[in-house]
């Protein structure tokens, strides 16, 4: 039936959003995560990717996370010379994460997730309505 | 070969049949819109609209299985639905080439509903009618 195939269709959706809200997550939390020593690297910020991948069982494209690719930007250096990650010159190297950056990446996801949230609403009222008719 | 009229055989039935199934089709075509808003180099899609032509094209649903011997059970299966899926030049393209506009997604999924239940109520009263008539104390 078509309109069940609706909700598993949304509900790829729903999943990747929520798998991407978990990137997020992950890079709020580590925005202030530096190394520990002068060598190593801070904590480098993930990007997800969706691609849609054609689902022969359902017989439409659905969508699923992509690889997560990480950003290649250059970290961001701050002078803290008692820092045990500091160089020489007394700068640490922290993370490349924008927490604005991340915010609005985050609000996109809820938005998309809301509207997965609607269409799936929307179809389980269509299949009330078919029910519906029996009773009637 | 015995042929049966189911009361979903009459034509209003049948009209209103093929329309609800249409809106089926169309909500899983919207349903991958939604789903793919953020895939990149995606392009949405739309349902044809539903024209007079598609319901004659679909007034017999399905295929009946042949009773060769006596004992045999007779058994319909019905083809699925299929629509002309195209896809369309959207309002907006993204820079990674996406096209689906979510506002306009959520609204042709809210008119899709409607119609959906347009159709099924129609279809709930026809019901009643025939009801109506077939009961003893009308």
């Amino acid at each position: 039936m078509d309109l069940i195939k609706s909700l598993f269709i949304s509900a790829s959706g729903l999943k990747a959003q929520n798998n991407r809200m978990q990137v997020i997550a992950e890079n709020i939390a580590n925005a202030d995560s530096t190394g520990r020593t002068p060598d190593e690297e801070p904590y480098r910020r993930k990007i997800p990717t969706f691609k849609s991948h054609f689902d022969k069982e359902i017989g439409a494209e659905m969508v699923e996370m992509g690889r997560i690719a990480e950003d290649q930007t250059d970290f961001v250096e701050r002078y803290e010379p008692g820092h045990p990650a500091a160089n020489e010159q007394g700068f640490v190297r922290r993370p490349n994460v924008s927490t604005l950056v991340e915010t609005v990446d985050m609000r996109q996801a809820q938005r998309s997730y809301e509207a997965n949230l609607n269409v799936i609403q929307a179809t389980r009222r269509m299949v009330q309505r078919t029910i519906d008719i029996l009773r009637a | 070969m015995v042929t049966r009229m189911a009361i979903t055989d009459l034509p209003l039935f049948q009209a209103l049949k093929s329309k609800m199934q249409w809106h089926q089709v169309r909500q899983s075509v919207l349903a991958e819109n939604v789903a793919n808003a953020d895939t990149p180099e995606y392009q949405a899609k739309e349902l044809r609209d539903y024209e007079f032509a598609d319901h004659l094209g679909r007034e017999n649903f399905g295929l009946q299985t042949v009773r060769t011997k006596a004992g045999h059970l007779s058994g319909g299966m019905s083809s699925p639905a299929s629509g002309k899926v195209e896809e369309k030049d959207m309002f907006e393209v993204t820079p990674s080439g996406n096209n689906v506009v979510l506002e306009e997604q959520m609204m042709k999924v809210a008119e899709n509903q409607m119609d959906f239940q347009a159709a099924s109520a129609i279809y709930t009263r026809s019901l009643g009618l025939l009801r109506t008539a077939l009961s003893k104390n009308a």
